[in-house]
């Protein structure tokens, strides 16, 4: 019972994944800084800025649902962290498994968008309510690819466990490299996940002030923006997991160390579109998911089917 | 012949009524003036005959009894004035906007500033003054004190 | 569709006053059919500053100040159309080193402007990089005209008859080397503008304005030039010492976004080449004649090429030392015409950048150089308080080097 509690509490729950995900954002917003000539921000401003937020009276619009105005930002952070405990950092095995987790994985990240969605839907914002729209209409694009990317190693490996599929990829140790297409596609949708550009027209500034946080002020607000940080690494640790699984039967200190170097090769990848890239409209978003990320994933899927049938 | 000259002498030759009644100034500027009735002949004799396709603006004046317009119609380089007026409170002007639709945010402007009706103009939102300004208040007249926005129930 | 006509189907929204995409109050009104515009209210008018009746009631020359402050972007061309036409009426014979120092400070005035309408262009379309850099670079010419007249914006170099302070040939020297910096900058900006992908499929084929469109509306400057209408006041009417300096006028024929982007970032080069002839061929002699404190009985139009387009100023004078009326034609009110148009059938993620595409001006406030509590203090000083500030905050700024 008490190691349950410390393992959602502190390690590697909430806490630890709360250090992760404000270390993620001061390197997301110092690269970011750094790549556009400036100075950027001191290593604690995330953590500061999250203070500030707590620290806040927030406002409620008198027209939005109280109930849920205040519940969803919570589920939004009880979710990503409650998935951050099914994926193994530290060797093949993580915390919690059992078959089909993987499922539950992509589950549990889905819901964080469908809270951005019902937060700015029950703001009554006309800003809020667009930018809920699009955050719906966006994980119908990028939902797909990232599942038929992540289903394509998951094939191969034969198992629905992201512990068992390490495993496998930890006795062929070279497999992993078959599915670097697959990489790629998961990498771009989670950019759509996150809401980064090129892909943010969910939250984008000019046209709809915040999207679906336009009325969400105060400690409701620090909730959003701590789920989105832990989002994320959870995000690039799934990616980590899912694409890049070597090294694993090391030393334990050294492959939790390896970890960190994956999530953060991720992570720089993810600050390298944003840096280099204009925010797409949401129908040349649609486009592009359903024209070309979903054939692509659809390729390394077929991929996987044939080197499986015929050589392996 | 210099162009401005040129076209000088068209207008000259076509409206005898403005002989003599046009100065050029430097190299690219007519002047001009004309009562109101005959004010859209010669407008549209100088958009359609001699290429005047563009309005840079609309000035208004107040000149006591009338209220003049100055029309600046511009074709490439060269500006032609073509001044107007019309009794203060009486007279209402026309709409230029079948000739130059662009032209509405200065008519509009006019209304608001120096209180000239202008008939065919479309509907819209008023500009520049804001919508709670006090009726009959029109600030670009000589007259117009600015301190009856301090006063209360100045409208 | 007229916005009057819209029905329930329809929600309406509206961008402004007071929204992010804005940096200026205007508001527009908006039905929008999921994200399609069906139609489209905008109303202008928030910053009337009484601006015009205003300089009825002082002098020529403390007008001259007052009009400068109308945009704090492309205030010297306020400055220059108003001093333009007070000395045709004058008939003062402005000397010609006078007027080639105008086209100098007239250049500068217009890369900043480019510039800083390339970062906001960028930061519309949520491209940020693009903002960093551009203001980057624009710092430079900020402080190269605070270092020539004194101010980074209303410079106040013009006065009736000539300008106020002269160029040394040292100056012209630093204007040179600078000037070859952002030319490199802006061969990169250009090479950008043509093989970033996400950059041309949000500017291209967005507000289109076929020529037709562009003329009937009166659209001017940038704006009108993507539509391949040649018109440049510079060149078909031209003022100051365009006459005798060699460049041409920039135009393109796409009539989209991406059109007006590429006549901006040309317009930029032509303005680099103008400035090195200006400091090359810069002509000996007096920089200003005496101008009168009463100007005689007339009337004149000037016009002037500003960075967003046709700036017109129309003065009457009646022998007083207070002018009879001063009235100004600001190019963005010939262009606001245009949106509307620019918008139909679009969506509402493309507002910011038509919007933004005909580069509304925008006031800007000038630096203050005194600290509460702490007195005035000098340059030098207020920069080593903010490099302190800044420390003591977490952020270090001592290791930043200057561009140039």
């Amino acid at each position: 019972m008490l190691s349950a509690l410390f393992n959602i509490l502190i390690f590697p729950g909430l806490f630890f994944l709360s250090f992760l995900g404000t270390t993620a954002e001061y390197i997301d917003r110092k690269l970011y800084a750094r790549f556009q000539n400036r100075v950027g921000p001191p290593w604690f401003q995330p953590v500061a800025d999250l203070i500030k937020l707590f620290a806040k009276s927030e406002v409620i619009p008198e027209e939005a649902d109280p109930v849920m105005f205040r519940v969803v930002p919570l589920v939004a952070l009880a979710a990503t962290v409650t998935a951050f405990l099914y994926i193994p950092i530290w060797g093949t095995e993580a915390l919690y498994y059992f078959k089909g987790d993987l499922i539950v994985i992509i589950y549990l990240l889905t819901l964080p968008t469908f809270t951005f969605f019902l937060g700015g839907w029950y703001s009554r914002s006309l800003y809020a309510t667009i930018g809920a729209i699009r955050s719906v209409t966006q994980l119908f694009a990028y939902e797909i690819p990232l599942l038929l990317a992540v289903l394509a190693p998951a094939l191969l490996a034969n198992t629905w466990s992201l512990s068992e599929m390490t495993e496998y990829y930890t006795v062929h140790p070279w497999y992993w490299l078959f599915n670097l297409v697959g990489f790629g596609v998961a990498l771009i949708a989670l950019l759509g996940k996150l809401e980064r550009v090129p892909f943010d027209s969910p939250e984008a500034e000019t046209e709809i002030v915040a999207g679906s946080f336009t009325e969400y002020s105060g400690r409701f607000l620090g909730w959003f923006r701590w789920a989105i940080d832990v989002e994320a690494v959870v995000g690039a640790s799934l990616l980590a997991a899912v694409f890049l699984p070597f090294g694993l039967s090391l030393w334990p200190p050294l492959v939790f160390g390896l970890y960190l170097l994956k999530i953060l090769f991720i992570l720089c990848l993810l600050t390298l579109a944003r840096t280099v890239m204009a925010r797409l409209r949401i129908d040349q978003m649609i486009d592009f998911c359903w024209r070309i990320l979903a054939p692509v994933a659809f390729f390394q899927l077929i991929f996987d089917l044939i080197i499986k049938e015929l050589i392996l | 012949m210099s162009e401005l000259a040129a076209l000088k002498q068209k207008l000259e030759e076509r409206f005898v009524y403005l002989n003599g009644g046009i100065r050029e100034q430097g190299e690219r500027r007519l002047w001009t003036e004309v009562s109101y009735d005959l004010f859209f002949e010669v407008l549209d004799f100088a958009v359609r005959e001699l290429g005047f396709n563009a309005l840079c603006t609309i000035t208004g004046l107040d000149e006591g009894e009338y209220l003049a317009f100055i029309y600046h119609l511009s074709q490439g380089g060269i500006v032609l004035n073509l001044k107007t007026r019309v009794v203060k409170d009486k007279e209402n002007l026309r709409t230029v906007t079948g000739y130059f639709p662009g032209a509405a945010i200065y008519e509009r402007e006019v209304t608001d500033l120096l209180g000239v009706k202008v008939e065919g103009l479309p509907s819209g939102v008023r500009y520049p003054l804001p919508d709670d300004w006090p009726t009959g208040q029109y600030p670009l007249r000589k007259d117009w004190d600015p301190k009856v926005l301090d006063q209360k129930g100045s409208a | 569709m007229d916005f009057d006509k819209t029905n329930d189907k329809d929600m309406q929204i509206s961008i402004g006053p007071q929204h992010p995409a804005l940096k200026e109050p205007t508001s527009f009104s908006l039905a929008l059919r999921g994200e399609k515009i069906e139609a489209i209210q905008v109303k202008i008018g928030y910053n009337h500053r009484g601006i015009e009746k205003g300089c009825e009631s002082r002098t020529y020359i403390q007008d001259m100040y007052l009009l400068e402050r109308i945009c704090g972007i492309c205030s010297h061309a306020h400055s220059t159309a108003y001093v333009q036409a007070v000395e045709t009426i004058a008939g003062l014979q402005v000397p010609r080193r006078a007027l080639y120092l105008r086209v100098l400070i007239g250049e500068l005035e217009r890369i900043h402007s480019h510039l800083l309408w390339l970062g906001v262009a960028g930061h519309e379309i949520g491209f940020d990089t693009l903002l960093m850099y551009t203001w980057r670079d624009r710092e430079a010419i900020m402080d190269l005209l605070a270092e020539l007249t004194g101010n980074r914006v209303n410079y106040g170099i013009n006065t009736i008859g000539g300008v106020r302070r002269d160029l040394t040939k040292e100056e012209g020297e630093r204007i040179v080397k600078i000037i070859d910096h952002l030319a490199e900058q802006t061969k990169y900006y250009i090479q950008l503008a043509q093989e970033e992908v996400t950059l041309i499929q949000r500017l291209s084929g967005v507000g289109k304005l076929p020529r037709e469109d562009a003329l009937r509306l009166g659209a001017v400057g940038p704006t009108a030039r993507a539509s391949s209408i040649t018109f440049d006041v510079r060149k078909d009417d031209p003022y100051a010492a365009y006459g005798e300096l060699d460049f041409k006028a920039v135009s393109a024929d796409q009539a989209d976004v991406y059109g007006r982007t590429i006549v901006r970032l040309g317009e930029l080069m032509e303005a680099y080449s103008l400035i090195k002839q200006v400091v090359k061929n810069l002509p000996d002699g007096p920089i200003a004649v005496r101008a009168p404190r009463k100007i005689p009985a007339g009337e004149a139009l000037s016009r002037y090429e500003a960075p967003r387009g046709e700036d017109v100023h129309y003065v009457k004078s009646n022998g007083t030392e207070n002018p009879e009326r001063v009235k100004v034609r600001a190019p963005t009110l010939a262009n606001t015409q245009a949106i509307a148009k620019m918008l139909e059938d679009r969506y509402l993620a493309d507002l910011p950048i038509v919007v933004a595409a005909i580069d509304p001006c925008f006031s800007c406030t000038d630096r203050a150089i005194e600290v509460e509590g702490r007195g005035l203090m000098s340059w030098e000083k207020l920069r080593r308080y903010s490099i302190d500030w800044y420390r003591a905050q977490g952020v270090d700024f001592r290791n930043v080097k200057r561009v140039i």
